[in-house]
């Protein structure tokens, strides 16, 4: 039993400039759990999951989501996905 | 992981763990395997030997000459792998993160289960041997008893080595 969660951790992390090892020792995990995070390898628990987007200071369904996210250029331009 | 119920051990063990020093031994899923295979290699000699000294057919020095010797690379195995796996099975639970948990969980399962099936096969051949008429069930009781602690012992490691994934790149630019 594994549902794939979506998330955009390494696109906000990398803009917000904030390193593995930074935002790991925030949110009290491994920076190696943060980076299986980022590549889809690892759903992260709810608890987690609204700890990182505490620590960035976003709504959780902004960072992690069921279904794919839309490219950030889509959202911040409103191109319609075809 | 909640550093602040840390005691000192743990955070000398955390550190030990997650020291990056022997990197290039364990960088890739190759390279494990063969320090694995080398673990398992080793691991059947020592126990051979001292097999070899215990039903009483060898020389009463040599074995464990030889069982002293091996011991180091055995050691060095042993670390490689550990470090591998950034100390999974050797850090106490409340130095593990939730992922690391649920992975030391995986593994334990899966060499529960590898180590099941050894035992099962290991079982049907004494009995096998005990019903031909042989010894096999007497003379060779107490050496597969310790062969098979060993590998109760051991299975969770090198399942630990050989499903650990390779390390995330740091593909940002940002420091890991």
């Amino acid at each position: 039993m594994s549902e794939h969660v979506h998330n955009r951790l390494a696109v906000v992390r990398t803009e917000r400039k904030v390193s593995r090892q930074h935002l790991a020792e925030a949110v009290g995990v491994h920076y190696q759990t943060i980076g299986y995070i980022e590549r889809g390898q690892y759903n992260p628990s709810l608890d987690l999951a609204l700890k990182i987007a505490k620590f960035f200071g976003l709504p959780v369904e902004a960072l992690f989501s069921l279904e794919p996210f839309r490219p950030l250029t889509d959202e911040i331009y409103g191109r319609k996905t075809s | 992981m909640t550093t602040t119920r840390l005691t000192r051990y743990d955070r000398s063990m955390l550190r030990l763990m997650n020291d990056r020093r022997a990197r290039p031994l364990y960088a890739t899923a190759p390279r494990r395997r063969l320090v694995v295979g080398a673990h398992l290699a080793l691991s059947a000699a020592i126990g051979a030997l001292v097999a070899y000294s215990g039903l009483g057919a060898g020389e009463p020095v040599w074995p464990f000459v030889a069982v002293a010797v091996l011991l180091l690379p055995w050691m060095v195995a042993t670390g490689a792998i550990n470090a591998a796996t950034r100390g999974l099975l050797e850090l106490r639970e409340r130095a593990l993160d939730e992922r690391q948990s649920a992975e030391r969980s995986r593994v334990r399962a899966r060499a529960h289960r590898a180590t099941t099936l050894l035992l099962a096969a290991i079982a049907v051949v004494l009995l096998v041997a005990g019903a031909a008429g042989g010894k096999a069930l007497t003379v060779y009781a107490a050496p597969v008893v310790v062969a098979v602690l060993a590998v109760h012992w051991l299975m969770p490691l090198w399942v630990a080595g050989l499903t650990v994934q390779d390390e995330p790149a740091d593909s940002d630019g940002l420091t890991a």
